[in-house]
C-alpha cells in the first residue's frame, strides 16, 4: 500500500538522520574546550589523579573506539551518566522533559491560535487595523530575541505591575501528584485548583514569550498563503458561481492554506521540544534547555549528547507525524492516479 | 447624445466588522457597494440601443472602467472606454480582439467582479432588463451561478484541489436551489454525464488532479451550467488545451448552451472558430467595440479597418508566419480623444483624430440593420 511504503521510506530517512546526529554531537562534544577529568577531580588534584580518571572514563582511547562504545550504550537505551549531577542522563532528562513539553505545547497552542487567526483575517482585509496589528506583532516576534522579550515581559508584569509571580520555575505552590508530568494537567486530575492556578500562573509569561516569537513566522506564512489562495482561479470561479463568502473562506480557501501552515507549525513545535534554552534560563524553567546549558558549562558530555539527541528525535518525529498526516489528508497524495 | 462621465469614488473604509471580512480580491470591486452609482448616471449614457422595445438578454452600454492606481499614481489607467455590446436571448455572440483590448475586463464588469482598484466610470449593464452594474453584492451573488455564469481558461486552476469535483458542483446547486445534499450530488453526477465524462459516478468523487485538462474543462462547464443560467460567458475556454481537445470542448460548450436555450458570450482570440460557433460577433479594440454584427457579414465584408487587419493577421499566422498587426495596443490613460486605432490604421487621416468614432449602424447596402461600426471611413 502507498501509505505503508511512504511511512517505511520516511522512517528510514529518520534513522539515517538520527545516526548523523549522534555522530556530529559526539564529534562536537569531544572538541569542547576543557578536560572533564580535570573538572571532575578538582583544581587541586595532581596530574596522576587526572590521568587515572581520564583512563577510567576512557577519554584517552582513540576517537573511534569511544564512539563505538557510545553507540553500543545507546542501543541498550543508556545515555550515560552526568558527571555533574551524578545521575544517569535518562533520569535527569526524564525529570526535566515534561517541563519542556508542557511549556512547548502551551506555547504552540497559543501561537497557532493567535497567529493563524490573525493571519487569515489580515489576509482578507488588506488595509485594515488587523493588518497593521499583524505587521506589528510579526515584526516584534521576528526582530526581538526571545530572551529579551521574556525579560521585558518580566520587568513589566512582575517588576512594575506585580501581577505575575516570581519567575522561579514551574510552580510556587504544591506540586501535584505525578501522572503525566505536566503540572497543570496533573493538578486538574487531582482536582486541586490551587495547584493548577499556581502552575498556570508560572506558565503564562514564558508561554506568551514563546508564542509571540514562534507565532511571528507562522503569521507571515498564514497571511501569505491565504492571500495567494484568495487570488487563485478556483476561488475566483467559486465566487463567479455565487458561492457565499463564508464558504469561500472556510471551505474553499482555508483547507488549502492549512497544509503549508501545519508544516510550519510542526517545525516550530519540533524546535520548542528541543528546549528553548534562553527562555528556560530567564524564567528558571527546569526544562532540558537549561539542563543542556549547565552541562555545557561543566564539559559534561553525556547530558549534552542526550539533549541534542532528544531534540533531534522529537523534531524528526513531529515532522514525520505531520508528513504522514498530510499524506493521508491531502487528496493529491492520497489519491494517486 | 450627451455623455457625462460619472466618476465614482469608492467608500474608503476598509475596516469595520472583522467577521464580515471584507474582500481581499478586490478592495475596489463592487462588493458591499450598495450605491456605487447614482441612478441618474446610469440613465444618462451613450446608448445606441435607446429606442428598442424588447431589451436583449444582456446589454452593455457605454461601459467605461478605470484603475485609479493608488494615491501616488498620476496616470490612471482607463482600459474600458465605452463598451457597447448586446447578447440576444438564445444567441451565441463572439467577442474577439487583440490581447489587452478589454474583453476579460468587460466580462468581469458584467459579473460584478472587477479586480482590485478598478472603478466603473460610467455606463450601464442590463441583464434580463434589469440594471446590474452597481447592484448589491448580495443580489449579484444570487445572480452569479444561477441566471448568469462564467467559465475561464485554465480549467485545472478553476477547480479546488482539495474538494471533490462532484462536491464542488453540488455546492453550487445547493447555494442557489433549495435541495437536499443527496439530490445535489445526484444532479452533479448527471451533469458530469451530460458533459460526456465517462464513469461519472466515480469521477464525481475524484479530485481535479485526477482529471486531464479537457475533462477538467468539462467539469467546469458542468459547474457553470448546473443551475441552468440564461447566459454563459466563456472567457477563452479552450486556451491552453491540446489542439484536438479545443475543438471538442468548444463544440460541447456551444451544444450544451443551446440545448438549454441559453445564450453564449464567447471570448476568444481565435477568429477561426467564430464562424463555426457563433451567429453574432463583436470586435474589440482599446476598450471599445469597433464593429459588431452577424458573423458572416463581419468576417466576409469587414467595415472597420481594424477588423480587416485582424482577419488578415489571423490568416497569415495560420500560414506559419507571425505577422500580427504592426504596432501595439495602446495603454490607455484618461479618456480617448480620437480613434484609438488611428496610429496603426492604414486608412487613418486627420478626420480620424477629430473625435472618438461612435458605434453606429452601418446602414446603406452593406449589411443588415444589426451591423454596427465605429469608424469615420466606413
Ligand atoms: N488587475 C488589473 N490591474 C490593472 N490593469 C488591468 C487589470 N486587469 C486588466 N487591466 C488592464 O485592462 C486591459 C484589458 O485587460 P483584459 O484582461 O480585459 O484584456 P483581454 O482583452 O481579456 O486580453 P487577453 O486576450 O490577453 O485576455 C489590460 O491591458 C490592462 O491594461
Ligand atoms: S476611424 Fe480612422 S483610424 Fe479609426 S478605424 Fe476608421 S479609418 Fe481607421
Ligand atoms: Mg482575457
Amino acid at each position: 500500500m502507498a501509505l505503508l511504503a511512504y511511512v517505511a521510506r520516511r522512517l528510514a530517512y529518520l534513522l539515517v538522520a538520527l545516526f548523523g546526529v549522534t555522530f556530529i554531537t559526539f564529534l562536537v562534544t569531544r572538541r569542547l574546550p576543557g578536560n572533564p577529568a580535570a573538572l571532575i577531580v578538582g583544581v587541586l588534584a595532581d596530574q596522576s589523579t587526572i590521568d587515572a580518571v581520564t583512563e577510567r572514563l576512557g577519554l584517552n582511547e582513540p576517537f573511534w573506539s569511544q564512539y563505538y562504545k557510545y553507540m553500543g550504550q545507546l542501543f541498550s537505551g543508556d545515555l550515560g551518566e552526568s558527571w555533574f549531577t551524578s545521575n544517569p542522563v535518562t533520569t535527569d532528562i526524564g525529570n526535566r522533559w515534561p517541563a519542556t513539553v508542557e511549556l512547548a505545547s502551551y506555547a504552540l497552542a497559543l501561537a497557532v491560535l493567535w497567529a493563524v487567526s490573525l493571519g487569515v483575517i489580515s489576509a482578507l482585509r488588506r488595509r485594515s487595523l488587523s493588518n497593521r496589528l499583524a505587521d506589528a506583532l510579526s515584526g516584534l516576534g521576528v526582530s526581538v530575541p526571545e530572551f529579551w522579550l521574556g525579560l521585558i515581559l518580566l520587568l513589566a508584569f512582575f517588576g512594575t505591575w506585580k501581577i505575575a509571580p516570581a519567575p522561579l520555575g514551574r510552580t510556587l505552590g504544591e506540586i501535584p501528584p505525578d501522572v503525566t508530568g505536566f503540572y497543570t494537567i496533573d493538578a486538574l486530575i487531582a482536582g486541586d485548583w490551587g495547584a493548577f492556578r499556581s502552575a498556570a500562573a508560572q506558565l503564562i509569561l514564558p508561554t506568551v514569550t514563546l508564542a509571540i516569537v514562534i507565532g511571528a513566522p507562522l503569521l507571515r506564512i498564514t497571511r501569505g498563503f491565504m492571500r495567494e489562495t484568495m487570488e487563485t482561479g478556483h476561488i475566483r470561479f467559486a465566487r463567479a458561481l455565487g458561492i457565499p463568502r463564508r464558504s469561500i473562506v472556510l471551505r474553499h480557501a482555508i483547507p488549502n492554506v492549512l497544509l503549508p501552515v501545519s508544516t510550519m507549525g510542526a517545525m516550530m513545535y519540533g524546535y520548542l521540544l528541543g528546549g528553548t534554552v534562553l527562555v528556560e534560563v530567564v524564567f528558571a524553567w527546569p526544562g532540558i534547555g537549561s539542563y543542556a546549558v549547565k552541562a555545557i558549562e561543566h564539559s559534561d558530555f553525556a547530558p549534552v549528547q542526550g539533549v541534542v539527541l532528544l531534540s533531534a528525535l522529537s523534531y524528526l518525529i513531529v515532522y514525520l507525524t505531520m508528513d504522514i498526516l498530510h499524506f493521508v489528508v491531502d487528496p493529491r497524495t492520497r489519491t494517486h492516479s | 447624445m450627451s455623455t457625462m462621465p460619472a466618476h465614482e469614488t469608492r467608500p474608503s473604509s476598509e475596516e469595520g466588522d472583522l467577521l464580515d471580512m471584507g474582500d481581499p480580491l478586490a478592495e475596489g470591486d463592487l462588493l458591499d457597494m450598495d450605491t456605487p452609482l447614482a441612478e441618474g448616471d446610469l440613465l444618462d449614457v451613450d446608448d445606441p440601443y435607446e429606442d428598442e422595445d424588447f431589451p436583449p438578454l444582456l446589454r452593455v452600454s457605454d461601459l467605461a472602467v478605470g484603475f485609479s492606481g493608488g494615491k501616488r499614481s498620476t496616470h490612471p489607467l482607463t482600459p474600458l472606454q465605452g463598451v457597447n455590446l448586446s447578447v440576444e436571448e438564445g444567441s451565441a455572440v463572439a467577442l474577439v480582439g487583440e490581447s489587452g483590448s478589454g474583453k476579460s475586463l468587460t466580462a468581469s464588469a458584467v459579473m460584478g467582479m472587477l479586480p482590485a482598484g478598478a472603478e466603473v466610470l460610467r455606463g450601464s449593464v442590463s441583464f434580463e432588463g434589469e440594471e446590474i452594474l452597481g447592484a448589491s453584492e448580495k443580489h449579484m451573488r444570487e445572480l452569479r451561478g444561477s441566471r448568469l455564469a462564467i467559465m475561464f481558461q485554465n480549467p485545472r486552476a478553476s477547480l479546488n484541489p482539495v474538494l471533490t469535483v462532484g462536491g464542488q458542483i453540488a455546492e453550487v446547486i445547493r447555494v442557489h436551489e433549495d435541495v437536499k445534499r443527496k439530490e445535489s450530488r445526484e444532479r452533479a453526477v448527471d451533469l458530469l454525464e451530460q458533459m460526456g465524462i465517462p464513469n461519472p459516478g466515480r469521477r464525481a468523487k475524484d479530485y481535479v488532479h485526477q482529471y486531464s485538462g479537457g475533462m477538467a474543462q468539462r467539469a467546469a462547464l458542468a459547474m457553470a451550467l448546473s443551475c441552468r443560467p440564461r447566459l454563459l460567458i466563456a472567457d477563452e475556454p479552450t486556451t491552453g488545451l491540446d489542439a484536438t481537445l479545443q475543438q471538442q470542448v468548444l463544440e460541447l460548450v456551444v451544444e450544451q448552451v443551446s440545448e438549454r436555450q441559453a445564450s453564449l458570450l464567447l471570448i476568444t482570440h481565435d477568429i477561426g472558430i467564430v464562424g463555426r460557433t457563433c451567429e453574432q460577433m463583436a470586435v474589440m479594440y482599446a476598450g471599445r467595440v469597433m464593429e459588431s454584427g452577424p458573423v458572416e457579414e463581419v468576417l466576409g465584408d469587414p467595415a472597420n479597418p481594424y477588423t480587416a487587419e485582424l482577419i488578415k493577421s489571423y490568416a497569415t499566422v495560420r500560414h506559419g508566419r507571425m505577422n500580427s498587426i504592426p504596432g501595439v495596443v495602446p495603454t490607455l490613460r484618461g479618456p480617448l480623444v480620437e480613434c484609438a486605432f488611428a496610429d496603426r490604421c492604414p486608412k487613418a487621416d486627420e478626420e480620424c483624430r477629430e473625435g472618438v468614432p461612435a458605434l453606429r449602424e452601418l446602414g446603406g447596402q452593406r449589411g443588415s440593420d444589426e451591423r454596427k461600426v465605429a469608424c469615420v471611413k466606413a
